[in-house]
């Protein structure tokens, strides 16, 4: 099984997301601001150096004039020993003087009045520039000039990467306190899944008790579920026990019977006694091997791994064949068994089986006292109808006799069986049967319902 | 366009004023011993005189004899223009020229070297990693024996001046200094003393006052010290003026005791050198303490390494004028140096100071040469 299907597996991945997240956010914040942190402790620099070098710059034999203080220069390349550009520029934008001829921005009214940051890339250095527009001071006039300064940002960079450095080992560290707790956390909230599953694993394996464990809520409602699941199971093999013990009892009554006969026939001398014996035992034979198929194919219907395998079926052909199979029984038995089909074709999707349900209900039919039996196909849904002028079953007991071993009446000639093979044949079609009152009065009607769609 | 045109106009006016350390053209070629397949090419350009370095390119070829050496010794002028116009033809750079130096280190020309060649190098001695100070220099002042027939043999700056201001008649046009318009080294130590002390001005005014010859070279002012005629040096080149000091019982050097300027020769392994790993392999026999060591003790320029003790090293400079020694900080107050207004103030000032208590007018040339 993949990791992606462990539930641990899930909810770390899914609160590792989140995490990485945030803390991909927060470096790339950081990041941010300790440019920004560095670039405006080294900025300083810029406005110093500028400011010193424009105080120096006067109005001399007509022209300006710049006495270069070292100082500023110094000061501009700090403890970095960066490489440092100065540049004087007049309203004009005319080259004074300087080392190098920096540029100045486009827009020069930007800077007026103050200082202009900037970064550059100069003759292949990443410099930064601060450009500061002044004016000279006097009483002669009022001339603005540039001064613009730069130097190369390996202190910067160098103070940007302490200070992500500090605030990386921070982050790292609540990174992985958050891990371990995150981990710490998934392994307390998982422990009860644990323990169910030690519970389950240790039970007993024939055992269907209830489980009986103190969970959280969504666990318990697990627990319910498998409880109420391991009570269908009882249910379940109640049935079957009952099953098992009444289809033991009808196998035996007729063993019995015979057992019985054919001692007493053995205890007479008469031929004509043991003729008379012989044919009973016969039909009881015949009609305990009949019961022992009856429950045969019911234990195959009740097998939920059984799937028939279906193909389109004519309900006319349907209940024509099973005319033609029944009506020598039925003629000796003095039923009257006839077949009332449409003229188009009613195709359902269905196997061999259905032939035997139709088997069993014709069956049935004959056995409880009909006369007459009549089957029919109808459309919209497709359906096959068995009708026939016998006793009939009142109709609280419609439910009751689709249950096997449930008898209408109380003799020994049926098994209780036919209908509820039937009825579960039916179910493996998709289909329902239900019984009904016929038109013909208080007589049996089956209905087999296909769904629609089968068409 | 060049990025550097305007720069360069401006380095290379200047330039054209340094002193003239060596005569361009001068070169050595020491060919690699063996197999010449497997030799290893590497090429200095420096501004420093042959006679100088020899012993140090002989020690680090006997070091190393796989290594071909080309050394070409140039002007400090021919030297950047060179440069500058073919950056890759050279593996090693050396001039004595700071400010240029540092101004091409700056505009990202040199070669980082590795932290592990730098682990006994002293910070202050290198600039990130790419220019490297390799020599201590004092500037100094030579006088000769004459002198003691008028005065006391000044040991400092002030008494220099006290000389001068009393005994301007008989100093007169007999006492020399750099002349900062014509030469870059002038230039360069007036820059610094001007910093130094506001009394550097006073000592302009008093060497205006005996009508100081104003020369180009160290060269110059030995041979007309060794002559006779000039009586006071002023600010020569240490290790151009020991040699012949040594020689020449009548000259007596002198290293100021109150402050004296160090300038220190820096050199880098360019960006787009051609062989890199040859190139490092010298630099790191410059900082060797096998390399410092023949620089102080077979060649008069002055050995840096800290470690280094003895005559001609910076230890014992060190030892003997503590404080007083003074070296331009490596770092970009050099380019200021470089800075055009910078440079016409000075000069101006200079002019200015150096008429103040002169009888005569500068000659008309030196006063055009100035812009």
């Amino acid at each position: 099984m993949k990791a992606a299907h462990s539930l641990y597996g899930r909810l770390l991945g899914w609160l590792t997301l989140p995490l990485l997240t945030l803390g991909a956010l927060l470096l790339l914040q950081a990041w941010l601001e300790a440019r920004t942190t560095a670039d405006h402790a080294y900025d300083r620099l810029l406005e110093a150096a500028s400011l010193a070098i424009a105080e120096q710059v006067q109005r001399q034999d007509d022209r300006l004039w710049l006495d270069l203080p070292p100082a500023a220069l110094e000061m501009l390349a700090g403890d970095a020993q960066e490489r440092v550009f100065y540049s004087l520029s007049d309203q004009q934008g005319r080259h004074i003087t300087g080392n190098a001829r920096l540029p100045l921005p486009s827009d020069r009214s930007a800077a007026d009045g103050g200082l202009l940051y900037r970064d550059i890339d100069w003759q292949g250095l990443r410099l930064r520039q601060g450009i500061r527009r002044s004016r000279l001071e006097g009483w002669q006039s009022g001339e603005s000039f540039d001064v613009s300064v730069a130097h190369t940002r390996e202190g910067r960079d160098a103070l940007r990467f302490e200070l992500l450095r500090g605030n990386l080992a921070g982050i790292l560290g609540m990174g992985m306190l958050a891990v371990v707790t995150l981990l710490m956390a998934l392994r307390a909230a998982l422990r009860p899944l644990t323990r169910l599953r030690h519970a389950i694993r240790t039970r007993d394996p024939r055992t269907l008790a209830p489980l009986d464990l103190d969970l959280p809520r969504e666990l318990a409602e697990l627990r319910e579920t498998l409880n109420g699941l391991l009570s269908r199971m009882r249910r379940v093999r109640a049935n079957q026990e009952r099953f098992i013990g009444d289809a033991s009892h009808q196998l035996r009554t007729p063993l019995a019977g015979i057992s019985a006969r054919a001692e007493l026939a053995l205890r007479q001398t008469q031929p004509e006694r043991w003729r008379a014996a012989l044919e009973t035992i016969h039909s009881t034979s015949e009609n305990t091997a009949r019961l022992a198929m009856q429950l045969l194919s019911l234990t195959r219907l009740a097998n939920p791994e059984y799937r028939p395998e279906l193909i389109p079926v004519d309900l006319n052909d349907c209940a024509r064949q099973a005319v033609r199979d029944h009506w020598m029984t039925c003629h000796q038995a003095g039923v009257d068994l006839g077949a009332d089909c449409l003229a188009s074709p009613v195709h359902v999707a269905a196997d061999w089986q259905l032939q035997e349900s139709l088997a069993n209900l014709i069956d049935n039919s004959r056995r409880y006292g009909a006369s007459r039996i009549t089957l029919g196909v109808m459309t919209h849904p497709p359906r096959l109808v068995i009708e026939d002028d016998g006793p009939g079953i009142p109709a609280d007991q419609h439910l009751l006799v689709l249950r096997p071993f449930h008898r209408g009446r109380d003799d020994h000639e049926g098994s209780g069986l036919g209908l509820a093979i039937a009825d579960g044949i039916a179910r493996n079609h998709g289909a329902r049967l239900s019984l009904g009152d016929s038109a013909m009065g208080s007589s049996l009607r089956v209905e087999i319902r296909f769904p629609e769609a089968s068409q | 366009m060049n990025r550097h045109s305007l720069i360069d106009q401006m380095l290379l006016a200047l330039l054209c004023l340094l002193p003239i350390h060596a005569i361009g053209g001068q070169a050595l070629h020491l060919p690699a011993d063996g197999d010449p397949e497997q030799a290893r090419p590497l090429i200095i350009h420096a501004a420093l005189d042959l006679a100088h370095v020899r012993p140090l390119l002989n020690a680090f070829h006997r070091r190393h004899p796989r290594v071909d050496i080309v050394y070409r010794n140039l002007t400090t002028l021919s030297l950047h223009e060179r440069f500058l116009g073919r950056p890759e033809e050279v593996d090693v750079m050396i001039s004595s020229a700071m400010p240029w130096q540092f101004a091409l280190a700056n505009a990202g020309h040199a070669r980082p070297l590795d932290d592990a060649t730098l682990a006994d190098w002293p910070a202050w001695a290198h600039w990130r990693r790419e220019l490297i100070a390799f020599t201590f220099e004092p500037i100094v002042m030579v006088v000769h024996r004459d002198l003691a027939q008028i005065a006391a043999t000044p040991n400092n700056h002030g008494e220099l001046l006290a000389l001068l201001l009393e005994h301007r008649q008989e100093l007169k046009g007999r006492v020399a200094s750099y002349d900062p318009m014509r030469s870059g080294a002038g230039y360069a130590y007036a820059m610094e003393e001007s910093r130094r002390s506001p009394r550097y001005w006073d000592l302009i005014a008093a060497l205006g006052g005996v009508d100081a010859r104003l020369m180009d070279t160290t060269a110059e002012m030995l041979d007309g010290l060794e002559e006779g005629h000039l009586l006071i040096g002023y600010n020569l080149l240490g290790s151009y003026a020991a040699p012949i000091v040594e020689a020449n019982p009548e000259l007596t050097l002198i290293i100021p005791d109150d402050y004296a300027l160090v300038t220190r020769r820096l050199a880098f392994v360019p960006r787009r050198a051609p062989h890199p790993d040859t190139a490092t392999l010298f630099m790191e026999y410059l900082m060797s303490r096998q390399g410092q060591r023949t620089l102080a003790e077979e060649t008069s320029l002055g050995a840096l390494h800290p470690a280094l003790e003895g005559p001609g090293t910076a230890t014992e400079l060190r030892e003997r004028f503590g404080d007083a020694l003074h070296s331009p900080r490596l770092g970009p107050g050099l380019l200021v140096g470089l800075d055009r207004l910078k440079r016409q103030a000075l000069l101006a000032r200079f002019r200015r100071e150096f008429q103040r208590e002169s009888s005569g007018v500068m000659d008309a040339e030196t006063a055009t040469t100035a812009d």
